[in-house]
């Protein structure tokens, strides 16, 4: 893996896929200064606790307004609001999978496919992930890690706007667990890039 | 005919699943060994308040789980399923059950493993039980809320990274001005520290003085310390929810930042569950050899005083007190003697509870109790054990070394109307601690106090006395007063007359305080103006946190003295 400099929150060391980025902060990912971040979101699109507490809270109360004519959403569906008062201009609200459900690999490729389609149609280059799933919905990390950086290096792969993925990590426990999938997908020293580009 | 096999569900099947995984010797020991003794029983406060319910026996709370391992995993409940009373799990209605008995009728406070003359440990087993079921997403409501804020946040009360720091040095100022001396500060994220502090954020969110009070003694001791800015949570809502991921995620941080700052102990302040939780179970948890020594805050300021680090002077703690032992503190972590040997320094009258030690009973707040509202009114009936025990002792005051306790005893203490308060040995230790004298600081010798000349101040309190009580004080240092004795006259003066402040009081008839609070802050004229609330039923923060408007600035616990009321409107104000 090497250091990318590619604006927004600290570098951050990351891959090449094709035309993006693809890189690893460590970060309180309400936090950051991005063009936009995902909150791994229920379909009622209540913002809860924990992230969603810190996005009440920092961002204010015009994006719970502008939730309130969203939702509900489908399962894997995602929905694009403003960011408020945050750093970050926008949220996607990405409507996951939870709990050891069914089909819960399938159901995550999809959710995390979504909220990448989603910012894409608002025209957003950068976004920023945080472990989708990992934690209190009970998604192993290594299964989530492994997950993540395939289906988004895949995603990425293809001909799309998007210029800038950020994986970001709230804790060393995380970041060690997207260092090892991103250190699997970095590009050998030949430098070719990673991902199965086909356009 | 034969029967046909019930269809079991997703989550019916994941918990038996994971059951498999969960399952050690010490779990499978406690579910087999049970002979149905019955002697456990009368050792529960649950029992004891529900004489005539035998549903919450343990024996009877622990076949709930024992049935599940004796059909799945035991021979015995493969063979003879209908002689050991095995059987399974299938619906989601099954779990709800299980939940009902795993969260609400235990609170994991292990008085009757002591008390099973087979070794059986019930609570062990049903926080794996727990476990099952937080795995597939079966839990009260508010073990959700807590558990997902310390997953995400990285605490469990959901306390912001600012909000945290900003309290840490709101309560570093107070302890300059106390001990008028500009060296006495709470230091944050120093590296190379004897002394790493961690807390736990109910005293971040409603009962600061503490920070204040720790950091009074580790300046007095000469402590070299300090507070990490983040990993600074020291309790673990995985030892409650049974979720050892949890566990292991919250313990690691908390490590990991010792490690980072090259501390040499990690001191945890009066907690019960944080300090099994990161002395004791966070270990094996999070998988690592911690590489530093962990202690609790009552050995520290025992040592201090004993190693004449300190001095004390019990003579300010007249007020009769009573010790309640902590479950995780004393029956899970063996902490008995030290906090009476703390007390006996700092008190003059100290009187002891029965039973105490190890067959003390539950404050009735242990294992996230206070989390789950929907069986405050069951918690609230099998207080009346503890009820009966405090008021026995005849003692004002109740001290207790941990925060769930705190909050368990507060609120049977206002249910069954005892005359009691409840405190902590730091907030003791700190009042009989002994201040040298020293040279007043030049600078601040003689200085006039700031003046809030100019300043105007809504106040509003549905009692006379305290209005006037505040607008004395607020005006004979400067400031314009305003009065309210309810909440529509609090808001149409506020609308009127564009107060720099309110202070607010929250138990009012009509509009509340927290009504009031919440227009206060949607009304664009009114959202920036400054809040700070004065309370005398402090259990009513929650109401006021978790509204989705920007917090107070201030949170006062009534009675209020004057210079507590000055500092704090002037810290709001930023008069300095």
């Amino acid at each position: 893996m090497a250091d990318i400099d590619a604006g927004g929150p600290d570098g951050g060391e990351g891959v090449l896929v094709h035309r993006s980025v693809l890189r690893l902060v460590k970060a309180d990912i309400t936090t950051l200064d991005v063009e936009a971040f995902v909150f791994y979101a229920r379909p009622d699109l209540a913002l809860g606790s924990g992230f969603g507490n810190a996005i009440a809270r920092r961002g204010g109360p015009t994006i719970k307004k502008e939730l309130d004519g969203l939702g509900p959403i489908a399962p894997t569906e995602a929905v694009v609001t403003a960011g408020g008062d945050l750093k970050a201009r926008r949220i996607v609200h990405a409507a996951g999978p939870v709990f050891q459900e069914e089909d819960l690999q399938d159901k995550l490729r999809a959710t995390i496919v979504r909220a990448l389609e989603r910012a894409e149609e608002r025209g957003i280059v950068q976004i920023a992930f945080p472990a989708m799933g990992a934690g209190f919905y009970g998604v192993p990390l290594p299964v989530c890690a492994e997950l993540m950086v395939s289906t988004i290096a895949s995603y990425l792969s293809n001909r799309t706007g998007i210029r800038d993925v950020i994986l970001c990590a709230n804790d060393a426990r995380e970041h060690a667990a997207f260092e090892t999938r991103l250190a699997a997908l970095a590009p050998t020293p030949a430098g070719a890039a990673t991902g199965t580009p086909h356009e | 005919m034969l029967n046909a096999t019930p269809v079991r569900s997703q989550k019916a099947a994941r918990v038996i699943d994971r059951m498999s995984k969960k399952l050690n010797r010490q779990i499978a020991g406690s579910l087999a060994a049970c002979v149905h003794c019955g002697l456990c029983t009368s050792s529960c406060h649950y029992v004891q308040t529900n004489p005539d319910d035998p549903t919450y026996a343990p024996a009877y709370k622990a076949d709930r789980i024992r049935k599940i391992f004796k059909r799945h995993f035991d021979w015995t409940g493969r063979v003879f399923p209908w002689w050991v009373g095995a059987a399974s799990v299938y619906t989601d209605a099954d779990l709800e059950e299980l939940k009902d008995v795993a969260f609400g009728k235990c609170t994991n406070c292990r008085r009757c493993s002591i008390n099973c003359p087979m070794g059986v440990d019930f609570a062990t087993a049903n926080r794996m039980m727990r476990g099952l079921l937080v795995s597939v997403g079966v839990m009260p409501e508010g073990v959700a809320v807590v558990s997902k804020d310390q997953w995400e946040i990285g605490n469990q009360m959901g306390v912001l990274k600012e909000e945290y720091l900003d309290t840490l040095e709101w309560m570093s100022e107070e302890l300059s001005a106390e001990l008028e001396d500009p060296t006495a500060v709470i230091p944050v994220d120093v590296a190379d520290a004897d002394v790493v502090y961690a807390i736990n954020p109910r005293e971040v969110k409603y009962d600061p003085r503490t920070i204040a009070d720790a950091a009074k003694i580790f300046h007095l001791a000469g402590e070299s310390w300090t507070m990490p800015s983040e990993g600074w949570d020291m309790t673990n809502f995985g030892l409650f929810s049974g979720d050892d991921d949890l566990g292991g995620a919250v313990a690691r941080r908390l490590y990991e930042k010792v490690v980072e700052l090259r501390g040499r102990k990690l001191v945890i302040s009066e907690c019960g569950h944080g300090y099994r939780s990161t002395r004791c179970e966070g270990p094996n948890w999070a998988g690592m050899d911690v590489p530093f020594e962990m202690e609790s805050s009552v050995l520290t300021m025992l040592r201090y005083i004993r190693e004449g680090r300190i001095t004390v002077d019990k003579s300010r703690n007249t007020t009769p007190v009573t010790f309640h032992d902590s479950c995780n503190n004393a029956r899970s972590c063996g902490l008995y003697e030290e906090p009476r040997e703390l007390l006996d320094l700092v008190v003059t009258d100290f009187r002891e509870m029965y039973p105490n030690r190890s067959e003390n009973y539950c404050c009735t707040g242990g294992g996230g109790a206070m989390s789950m509202s929907e069986y405050t009114p069951r918690r609230l009936k099998s207080a009346r054990v503890k009820a009966e025990q405090l008021a026995a002792t005849g003692a004002k005051v109740v001290v207790t070394s941990c925060h769930n306790c705190v909050d368990g005893l507060s609120d049977l203490i206002r249910h069954y109307k005892l005359d009691m308060q409840v405190t902590q040995l730091v907030n003791l230790v700190a009042t009989a601690a002994v201040v040298p004298a020293r040279v007043a600081v030049p600078a601040a010798a003689g200085r006039p106090a700031p003046s809030l000349a100019g300043r105007r101040i809504l106040v509003v309190d549905d009692e006379p006395d305290v209005l006037v009580f505040y607008r004395s004080v607020l005006e004979d240092h400067g400031a314009t007063v305003v009065e309210a004795a309810d909440g529509e006259t609090a808001l149409a003066l506020a609308r009127r007359e564009k107060p720099d402040l309110v202070t607010l009081d929250l138990s009012m008839p009509g509009t509340d305080g927290g009504m009031v609070f919440e227009a206060l802050r949607r009304d664009d004229t009114l959202t920036d103006v400054p809040v700070c609330i004065i309370t005398g039923r402090p259990e009513l923060r929650r109401l006021i946190y978790d509204r989705a408007v920007r917090p107070p600035e201030g949170y006062l616990d009534k009675p209020v003295d004057d210079e507590t009321l000055l500092r704090n409107v002037r810290k709001i104000l930023e008069v300095t």
